[in-house]
């Protein structure tokens, strides 16, 4: 059953590890060089966290080959649709499934062979991808304090993995479900990527409930390490939250400390702010930042991925018995 | 009288396999052609040429007096059926009744219905759902409603029952019959009798090339067994065509394609049938089937 | 023909035209929300620029909207383009389809016709509504000429559909099966949608360099693109970055003296003022090279252009297949 399951798709997995080849030496080359500046900035800056951490940042990553990890965003999507709904649906379809099912292996053993070939085989492209990415955003990340940010958080790590076999049993479901492999096509498409909104969007900020830390507007405080803010501001004595943003801020404030807002310019050169600050401060105001710590990253990273997987054994639990009750 | 169709040296080859080679052949009109041949000898491939599915790659075909192009009323005049039954599996009867009807300047569409209400096939079910041969019947119906003035069926009654197959090559020799002489049919089957009972023209393939072509009342007259004793048949030979051979311990049969009057006494000269005839040339191999070809009875 | 065009198609257009109308509601109920914010904005601010500095307008799950329609051009071209031709070579009802009296030419001019007037429509209709829901955001963060806003509004979305659609039946009609077909739309639009954006873009018309004192300041106005910008030393050696770490390296010592050793907190420190008359001093400029907000509409016009003649030579060509070719 592993040969038949070799033979029937080994086109397709040649191209698929050729394009995968490829994506690996562009990110290698790209990821030496920029490995390369991240060593000697290190090597300069010999430890010193304040000398990293000057405004504006050093550029290391380039439009051209960054966009490619977001490209890859993509890949899990296209497996589940290209080789997970025709799993079932094409041999429906063409009635080869008289053939298959009329050999001497039952249709179990025939599905789990080949869904259980191509979902590891969707775990290892999403993992190398993964691997790839997560080392080429290392120093970006480290800079950019930027791991837990959306975008960055869905191409690195272990999160890709689940996707990827989320994608492909989603595929075969709905393969199997329409018995047709357009549909399917379809379904699995706008499914993987309505799933992958809400869940990135709606569901993956309260994991675990969000930490809030207020702070004296005269000093500063941003939360340490590479954590994910949601939203920072200043919240007033009266309890009025006010997002970072000087048109927000601006109509709520006293008199006294609007007039001080003309002398505000761009922050890019000089510019003081101090005064403002202290106005505020004076007022009764407080700055917020309300965040997931950089520590709950792996944390997060689990959950997410075990969200995923355990959605796509459903999917294949559902596969299964629909191939086994159905008429063929 | 005109031809229907008319090949000169018509071939089909598909990189290194030759599906058909040097076909000429020629179906005056009015005639329903039976195209008989084992499987692999070319007949899907000649039709679906002579269809305007595939061009040749060498030699030229004449259709009903033109070469076959794209043009509307050039494809309205030619139907076609293959022998895969196409369909459109999520289409019912009656949408590939609306598709013909917008697709065909002439078309029967209260035809389709009376003869499909006859069969008691639904026009409202999806034509995938239909059993094999209600397909075959729905497929050859549509493609007769078109009203061509030639017809060319890909084994149309591969999937029919007995009483379906007969009731279909009744249809088809009327239609022949009231078009007097406007409408041309060639058809592809394994079904020697069913064949010899309606057709009257005869066009037989074997290892892509094509063996016979011609009336069929010609080709009977001009085929023979000859039964005898065992010697040497050269003297035969030098006359007549030797097609197949058949010797036991003290006789021998041949069947042979006469080139003139038998003179030698020894032969006993006997009709043969025409299901023997077929199977002779089909069974001929390939040494043999490499002859230099003369249509029969051509005027 | 037309008839036929719309029995096969029907459902899927249904689906299709559902989809688009969800897509319109919820674009509408967003956009009029953000509008709304944004004119209160305006009106507090009552013409004061410093005072609209970006703000949360748009949140959360609406912001990767525009994002999502970057897709809607490939599943055009994958589920409606590569099946035209393919699947009926697949299930055979081309010798059905092609033995009427309607010539291959028409059929595939029909079918490939709407088609891709059904692809440029959908362009179209999502391209109006992110554009219009993007007029805050773009007026607040002058963005409209950068990747993605660049690519998912304005004309070229259309450029895009109707490219892909082509790019689909035009693998239907080479490939003859489905799936590879779907497969080439995938990797044949992200791969040139790649390399146009990334490398061709830029360099659509020459960009203009403008040279500006380093204690002064220049930016461009508008909309436009920024390709890059940073200092430049006497000598004409380029960092790209004011006062960032790879610039510290090149500056002379003097002026490397000025540099501040920490970050700074709320706003900068006017300690910087000195580090920039150091260098403008030692003969430094800076400089941004962008594509001026005024070359908008050309740029949009003319990468329409390419990909409508892509799209041309792709139908070209399989018109020639689908004539030719055996069926």
């Amino acid at each position: 059953m592993s040969w038949v399951t070799w033979r029937q798709y080994r086109l397709q997995g040649t191209i698929a590890a050729a394009v995968l080849a490829a994506f690996a030496a562009v990110i290698l080359v790209d990821g030496i060089e920029i490995a390369a500046h991240w060593h000697t900035l290190l090597v300069a800056c010999a430890g010193s966290s304040a000398c990293l951490q000057r405004e504006p940042r050093p550029t290391l990553v380039n439009g051209v080959v960054s966009d490619l990890p977001y490209i890859s965003l993509i890949v899990p999507a296209v497996l589940g649709m290209l080789w997970g709904a025709p799993l079932v649906a094409n041999e429906l379809e063409t009635r080869t499934s008289d053939f298959a099912w009329a050999q001497s292996v039952t249709r179990a053993r025939w599905l789990t062979a080949k869904a259980g070939w191509l979902l590891l085989a969707a775990a290892v492209c999403g993992g190398v991808i993964s691997a790839l990415t997560t080392w080429w955003s290392g120093p970006n990340n480290a800079l950019q304090a930027s791991a837990f940010q959306p975008g960055q958080f869905d191409t690195q790590g272990i999160v890709p993995i689940g996707y990827a076999v989320f994608a492909m049993a989603l595929g075969i479901a709905a393969g199997t479900i329409a018995r047709r492999t357009l549909p399917g096509i379809a379904v699995a498409l706008g499914g993987f990527i309505g799933l992958r909104v809400v869940i990135s969007d709606l569901l993956r900020p309260h994991y675990m409930p969000a930490v809030t830390t207020y702070y004296r507007l005269t000093s500063s405080f941003a939360p340490s390490g590479q954590a994910w803010v949601f939203s920072q501001g200043a919240v007033s004595k009266s309890g009025q939250v006010v997002a970072a943003g000087w048109g927000n801020v601006y109509s709520v404030l006293p008199a006294t400390c609007q007039k001080l807002f003309n002398n505000v310019a761009p922050p890019s050169k000089s510019g003081n702010l101090a005064p403002l600050m202290s106005c505020m401060q004076a007022n009764g105001w407080r700055g917020f930042v309300t965040y997931q710590p950089a520590s709950r990253y792996w944390p997060f990273q689990g959950i997410e991925t075990g969200i995923y997987l355990l959605l796509a054994a459903a999917l294949i639990a559902v596969t299964f018995r629909i191939v086994r009750k159905r008429d063929a | 009288m005109s031809t229907a169709i008319e090949t000169r040296a018509l071939s089909k080859r598909y990189r290194r396999v030759s599906a058909l080679t040097e076909c000429t052949i020629t179906v005056p009109e009015g005639r329903l052609s039976a195209l008989i041949g084992p499987n692999g000898a070319g007949k899907t491939t000649l039709l679906r040429l002579l269809a305007g599915m595939a061009s040749p790659t060498d030699g030229t075909a004449a259709i009903l007096g033109d070469a076959p192009r794209q043009d509307p009323a050039f494809l309205a005049e030619v139907g076609y059926l293959a022998q895969e039954i196409p369909l459109y599996r999520r289409f019912t009867a009656e949408d590939h009744i609306q598709i013909g009807a917008h697709m065909n300047p002439r078309w029967d569409a209260a035809f389709v219905r009376t003869r499909l209400a006859e069969l008691r096939i639904p026009l409202d079910q999806r034509v995938g759902t239909l059993s094999g041969g209600q397909r075959a019947q729905v497929a050859l119906t549509l493609t007769l409603a078109k009203r061509p003035r030639l017809l060319l069926l890909d084994e149309p009654v591969a999937a029919l029952d007995p009483l379906a197959r007969r009731n279909f090559l009744a249809t088809l020799t009327s239609a022949v019959a009231d078009a007097e002489g406007g409408l041309t049919v060639v058809l592809s089957s394994h079904l020697v009798t069913d064949l010899e009972r309606v057709c009257d023209h005869l066009i037989l393939l074997a290892a892509s090339r094509v063996q016979l072509c011609g009336d069929i009342d010609t080709i009977m007259a001009e085929h023979k067994v000859l039964i005898g004793p065992r010697k040497d048949t050269a003297p035969i030979e030098r006359t007549h065509t030797v097609v197949q051979t058949v010797t036991t311990a003290r006789q021998s049969s041949l069947l042979v394609r006469l080139g003139g009057p038998v003179i030698d006494p020894a032969y006993q000269v006997e009709d043969v049938s025409f299901e023997e005839l077929v199977l002779a040339y089909m069974g001929a191999d390939d040494a043999a089937a490499v002859r230099h070809l003369t249509t029969v009875g051509e005027d | 023909m037309n008839w036929l065009v719309w029995r096969q198609y029907r459902t899927q257009g249904a689906l299709a035209l559902a989809l688009l109308a969800a897509f319109t509601a919820v674009a509408l109920w967003q956009g009029f929300q953000v509008a709304s914010q944004w004119h209160s904005m305006v009106a507090t601010c009552a013409g004061n620029s410093q005072c609209l500095r970006p703000g949360d307008l748009i949140r959360g799950v609406a912001n990767g909207v525009p994002y999502l329609t970057l897709i809607v051009p490939v599943v055009l071209g994958a589920l409606w383009g590569a099946p035209l031709v393919a699947s009926e070579l697949e299930s055979r009802t081309s010798d059905f389809a092609w033995s009427q009296s309607v010539t291959r030419v028409r059929w595939l001019a029909v079918k490939a016709g709407w088609l891709l007037l059904a692809a440029a429509a959908c362009g179209g209709v999502v391209a109006a509504l992110v554009t219009w829901w993007s007029g805050p955001e773009n007026a607040q963060l002058a963005n409209a000429f950068i990747s993605p806003q660049f690519d998912t509004q304005g004309i070229v979305p259309i450029g895009y559909a109707v490219f892909a659609m082509a790019l689909g039946i035009a693998a239907g009609a080479v490939v003859r099966r489905t799936l590879p077909a779907i497969a080439v739309v995938f990797a044949g639009f992200i791969g040139l949608r790649y390399v146009i954006d990334g490398f061709i873009r830029p360099h659509l018309m020459a960009a203009v360099t403008t040279y500006f004192n380093v204690t002064g300041n220049f930016s461009p106005p508008g909309a436009a693109w920024v390709l890059n910008q940073g200092a430049v030393s006497p000598t004409g050696q380029a960092v790209s970055e004011v006062y960032g770490f790879w610039l510290y390296a090149t500056l002379p010592a003097s002026c490397q003296k000025l540099v501040p050793g920490g970050a700074p907190t709320k706003g900068a420190s006017s300690s910087l003022n000195a580090l920039y008359s150091c260098m403008q001093a030692n003969g430094w400029r800076e400089f941004v090279t962008y594509q001026p907000a005024s070359r908008y509409w050309p740029f949009q016009g003319i990468e329409t252009g390419i990909y409508l003649l892509l799209a041309a030579a792709l139908i070209a060509v399989t018109f020639a297949i689908v004539r030719r070719r055996d069926a």
